[in-house]
């Protein structure tokens, strides 16, 4: 869940005699996300931006905007379910892995394709109630600002279906690579 | 019925399906056996479970944290606390509690604590010639401090699920993190005078009383913010232009090692103190003062370190809420099936005092906590516990700092322990010796539980105080 940037190379000694530590960067790889995490990227800054501005009107306008707190809450549900695909591709979504220690390599083998099968079962099946509650939604509209709810929907539809794609394209490498990352978990992404 | 709901979540779990999709597939397996209700319901419940604006809160403080970690800011705090206890006997293993306890101050999750701060202090550790079961021990257990000491992501969902103040839910946080933190400083002593560790840092007068001078400081700092941000008559400058600029001079004089990341967690749980800010404003305080530090006081962020930053951010905040989402249905099927009005109802039966049914619900969230991961846990047995304890006249503020203790103890307990997978993978030893490793730790962590249990007034006094009726 965390890691990446902190990673940090610890060959030499990090503690010199004065109490001082070094450490040093590794570079920084920005490649290896999905098209839709950098949409979500954008969501998440706008929402930033949001808090930001209802903060700024608040103390120093002494006036806050009312469709800043509503506007927000939506964000966030949209970086929920368009943010979890990014779980779903890197294998992040918290799960036991302890029993295969346990079981014999078959067992394993048959257990997780089927937990892979469950996954993409699942999300499309998400995804298909999730855009059949889209139209439903039309005549709903938000509180403070005049825009239907099926907006919000929209987007959670699409996160289920960019979930269900991207389970798709794990089962495929789980299937193609002969074991899956709860076979070996020591091969999970930092 | 109720066996289905509860047995094939389990089976579903165990086979190694991610969590929030087990919850949601046991809901799914009751709703079409019943019949009665549409599955769309799945859906729209998931939304609502996350629709509020307290748990906006949630990304802005993993950011905050996040940025404290890629920003150089953890590595100040370190030597920050090097300075200041660093001379002790047994000296890196007091460094260590001390720095998690700052960096808690700070970040709300002890995931982030342990894989953070854990790398440097456990190869700093190393290093010093420390064994590694020690190192991984204190290491471990200190990191649980992260989300009782505020901010707390956890208290957080604990707040919005058992709609009680998360302000006093953090404020109750204070002390019981104290105790803690002394309790593991009891025992790094111990072990240094049985084991003979001896220091790490030669004793000099000049740097000790220099980071005490510092501290000294920050305290002063933080008093005079407290008072200014309360008098609401006071216009703008004064209350945040004039210490803006006071601190920054500060700084620059005296050439501090921590002082602008030490106002962090000042900012943080002073602007809530003095009801200045919401729980989801002063994360977004902090992280506005992450940006500050990383971008112009220190120089140390970067565009393309923000953007990573970011997308950790997203990943983590999508991971829990997601979490939350499926927990909201998960719980709902529970209560529409009345489980968790039968729970209620044994569990009375055994006895309605409270002391006897804080043991009970202690010995039961020991045991859920090995099992379960900390989110998901707090969203569906609020629920259920809650009631009771309402029921029983026990403070909710009280019984949530119990709850989310009783979970820390969980992330450090095998089999499903999220902070023994993490040192495992920093110190490179295997999961059994990472387990032994830790397990003696786990006292100081109980001897806390038990004296918050059955003290309430250790976590009730200080919002007692900041929050009067």
């Amino acid at each position: 869940m965390t890691g990446g940037v902190q990673d940090k190379s610890l060959e030499s000694p990090v503690l010199d005699a004065d109490g001082h530590f070094h450490a040093v960067d590794q570079s920084i790889d920005l490649s290896g996300y999905g098209w839709e995490d950098w949409f979500t990227l954008v969501v998440f800054w706008l929402l930033a931006g949001d808090v930001f501005y209802q903060f700024f009107t608040r103390y120093v306008l002494q006036d806050s905007a009312a469709w800043t707190e509503e506007i927000a809450r939506y964000l966030l549900i949209v970086i929920t379910f368009v943010g979890s695909s990014m779980a779903v591709r890197r294998n992040t979504h918290v799960h036991v892995e302890f029993l295969y220690r346990y079981l014999p390599a078959p067992v394993g083998r048959f257990l997780s394709t089927f937990v892979d099968l469950i996954r993409v079962a699942f999300f499309g099946y998400a995804s298909w109630l999730s855009i059949d509650l889209v139209p439903r939604m039309n005549n709903l509209k938000m509180t403070v600002v005049d825009f239907p709810m099926s907006y919000v929907y929209g987007f959670v539809a699409f996160g289920f279906v960019m979930m269900t794609f991207r389970a798709m394209q794990v089962a495929i490498r789980h299937w193609r690579q002969g074991y899956s990352v709860l076979e070996r978990p020591e091969e999970a992404l930092a | 019925m109720n066996s289905v709901l509860l047995g094939g979540f389990l089976a579903v779990m165990l086979s190694g399906v991610p969590i929030a999709i087990a919850m949601c597939i046991a809901s799914l397996l009751y709703i079409w056996i019943s019949g009665t209700i549409p599955p769309l319901t799945v859906v729209h419940r998931m939304v609502g479970g996350i629709d509020s604006f307290p748990l906006l809160a949630v990304p802005f403080f993993i950011l905050a944290g996040n940025l404290m970690n890629s920003s150089g800011i953890t590595n100040r705090i370190f030597n920050f606390a090097l300075a200041l206890v660093g001379w002790l006997k047994g000296g890196l293993g007091h460094v260590n509690v001390v720095a998690s306890v700052i960096f808690s101050g700070m970040s709300g999750t002890a995931v982030a604590d342990a894989g953070g701060l854990g790398t440097i202090e456990i190869k700093a550790m190393q290093d010093h010639g420390y064994p590694t079961g020690f190192s991984v021990g204190v290491t471990a257990a200190s990191s649980t401090l992260g989300p009782i000491v505020p901010p707390s992501l956890p208290l957080v969902i604990y707040g919005v699920q058992a709609n009680t103040s998360i302000g006093k839910l953090f404020a109750g946080g204070i002390i019981p993190g104290v105790v803690m933190a002394l309790f593991m400083m009891g025992m790094v002593s111990y072990y240094a005078h049985t084991r003979g560790y001896g220091r790490d840092l030669a004793f000099s007068w000049p740097r000790m009383s220099r980071a005490f001078f510092e501290l000294g400081v920050v305290a002063i700092t933080a008093t005079v913010l407290f008072f200014l941000w309360k008098d609401e008559s006071l216009s703008g400058w004064w209350r945040f232009g004039a210490p803006l600029v006071a601190v920054m001079i500060a700084d620059r004089v005296f050439k501090f090692e921590a002082f602008m990341a030490l106002l962090t967690p000042v900012i943080l749980i002073g602007g809530m103190a003095s009801g200045l800010f919401t729980p989801t404003e002063a994360a977004v305080a902090a992280v506005a003062w992450a940006l500050f530090l990383g971008f112009a006081w220190y120089h140390t962020l970067n565009w393309r370190m923000l953007v990573k930053v970011s997308m950790e951010t997203i990943e983590t905040t999508a991971i829990v809420l997601f979490i939350v989402a499926s927990a909201s249905i998960f719980a709902w099927v529970l209560t529409t099936t009345q489980v968790t009005d039968q729970i209620a109802h044994i569990v009375l039966s055994i006895s309605d005092n409270p002391l006897v049914f804080l043991l009970l619900a202690n010995l039961f969230l020991l045991f859920i906590g090995c099992f379960m991961e900390t989110i998901a846990a707090i969203t569906i047995l609020v629920p259920v516990l809650v009631p009771i304890a309402l029921k029983l006249g026990i403070d909710p503020v009280h019984f949530g700092l119990v709850m989310v203790l009783n979970l820390m103890i969980g992330l450090l307990t095998p089999p499903l322990g999220m902070v023994l997978f993490i040192m495992q993978k920093i110190a490179k030893i295997s999961f059994e010796e990472t387990v032994k490793a830790v397990l003696p730790w786990l006292w100081p962590l109980l001897g806390t539980l038990a004296l918050i249990t059955y003290v309430p007034q250790l976590v009730l006094w200080l919002p007692g105080i900041l929050y009067p009726k």
